[in-house]
């Protein structure tokens, strides 16, 4: 980790390698994280909705939706997802790399490991991760209103006045800095994993299922710390 | 050689030791290398030939004693300075270690580019020079899994000297390899040592390599140096356990 901020300090960046990172992790990741924005939103509206009716507020739903989307599910599932995918793709290509003695080759050609692979991933990370939650959040709103107004019939000026009403820029700013966090945990988790992997193509897999239950852990047990500690700057309901 | 009466030894290993768990590979290695020889380093397999010779370039730390090169002790030296200590090394895996995901003259171009070289014809053209010397010159756009062992090995020795370093350690260059080829990998360390006065030091289980291509002759045994000398000097060494291991006798019978 240390090695990551001399690194950040000295190392000069390879744009080349950063882009290359940034089509992986950025734009390979898109497909997965809408359905899974998408189906989220649609599947929290039909079940708010269910509730909700029995209070008659069930134009509301848009408001909740919205607010959970930004502040919990958007950047916990894309989170979760990019941890599946691109997590695990790094600490099995980092292990690989490490078990062949690639990352000794590195070292011997006077590339430092870290300058090399880890640096490129950590600043796509950085600049993937808010996009991707973006994306997810706007996919998963769409797709509520779809169903919300699609297939419950709720009007479209009250659903669209209870996300305007409900969410603000502090939510906005909720959902970018956890995405932050959890694109900082990921790659910090995977590739240290990949970097310390031996044991040939075992600790390969080891390194990998590691990667991805640690990062996966970190990130749901950081996401409750981090809740409470945002909405000490950015309470709830602020917006209305 | 240089005939000074006395040199400063490029690299000097003094009592260098390393072990792994409760295996003591090393115990204990004392070795000098001198500027543009070739030093042979033969010994059974597993008593930490390579071990020692990644101390040689830093890839590993001892637990004890020091290895120097040039006066400047390397054994504790943080990784980013030794990072410019090694762009003066060049190195061959013994399984080549060639980045899987780079191309064959992508990967011999690596050293060049990592040391700073941007002009694209100058690199084109020193790793066209590098692949003709090991004749893979036609297979440079290939990727690593499609070749052979002993092409990858051959692009392994490419990458190694392509930003002419003072001084190449190969990890058995010819394993594997066919005997024409290691002929010509023979004749290429040889030519690069009078050439250009690289210093190699070179791990080979081939005893035809060692008689044709070292200046001296070092024999890690039980971890240390059990032998020191001359090609000459090791042929015509009394020692039973020697002559044993130039003949390729176990002692027994089938």
């Amino acid at each position: 980790m240390g090695e990551l901020l001399e690194s950040i300090k000295l190392g000069a960046v390879r744009g080349r390698l950063m882009l290359q990172q940034i089509v992986t992790i950025g734009y390979g990741s898109q497909a997965v994280v809408i359905v899974t924005g998408a189906f989220t939103g649609a599947v929290f509206t039909a079940q708010s909705y269910f509730k909700f009716k029995d209070f008659g507020i069930e134009s509301s739903v848009g408001g909740i939706v919205s607010v959970s989307l930004f502040r919990e599910l958007g950047p916990v599932l894309a989170g979760l997802m990019v941890t599946g995918r691109v997590g695990a793709s790094m600490a099995a290509e980092i292990g690989t790399m490490k078990v062949s003695e690639q990352i000794d080759a590195l070292r011997v050609m006077g590339a430092h490991p870290v300058d090399y692979l880890v640096l490129p991933r950590f600043l796509a990370m950085l600049i993937s991760m808010p996009l991707l939650i973006s994306e997810c959040i706007a996919f998963g709103l769409a797709a509520s209103f779809i169903v919300g107004t699609g297939i419950f019939n709720i009007p479209y000026a009250w659903y669209w006045k209870h996300v305007v009403d409900h969410t603000a820029l502090e939510d906005v700013s909720f959902s970018m800095i956890k995405g932050f966090v959890f694109g900082i945990l990921i790659v910090l988790i995977s590739c240290h994993q990949g970097l310390i992997a031996n044991n040939g193509a075992v600790g390969v897999g080891l390194g990998t299922t590691r990667a991805v239950v640690y990062s996966s852990l970190s990130l749901l047990v950081c996401n409750f710390f981090l809740t409470f500690l945002l909405n000490y700057f950015f309470p709830l309901g602020s917006a209305l | 050689m240089a005939t000074l009466s006395y040199e400063e030894p490029f690299i000097r290993i003094t009592g260098l030791k390393k072990s792994f768990g409760d295996q003591k590979t090393l115990q204990g290695v004392d070795l000098d290398i001198y500027h543009g020889e070739t030093l042979v380093l033969i010994g059974p397999s597993g008593e930490g030939k390579s071990v020692l010779l990644k101390h040689i370039i830093g890839l590993l730390n001892p637990d004890d004693g020091k290895v120097e090169l040039e006066g400047t002790d390397l054994s504790h030296m943080k990784e980013r300075e030794l990072l410019k200590m090694r762009r003066r090394m060049g190195y061959l895996f013994q399984n080549a270690a060639l980045f899987d995901s780079l191309t064959v003259a992508q990967n011999v171009a690596f050293p060049l580019l990592e040391a700073g070289l941007r002009n694209r014809a100058e690199i084109y053209k020193r790793v066209q020079e590098a692949l003709e010397l090991v004749e893979l010159g036609e297979h440079k756009d290939k990727m690593p899994v499609n070749l052979s062992g002993g092409m990858r090995k051959r692009v392994g020795i490419a990458r190694a000297i392509i930003g002419k370093p003072d001084c190449v350690l190969y990890d058995e260059p010819t394993a594997g390899l066919d005997p024409i080829v290691t002929d010509v990998i023979d004749l290429m360390i040889q030519r690069l040592q009078k050439r250009f006065q690289v210093t190699s030091i070179v791990i080979t289980h081939d005893m035809g390599s060692v008689f044709k291509i070292a200046d001296r002759v070092a024999m890690l045994k039980n971890g240390v140096i059990y032998f020191i000398g001359t090609p000459d000097e090791l042929k015509q060494s009394p020692d039973p356990e020697i002559q044993n291991f130039i003949a390729g006798r176990s002692g027994m019978c089938a």
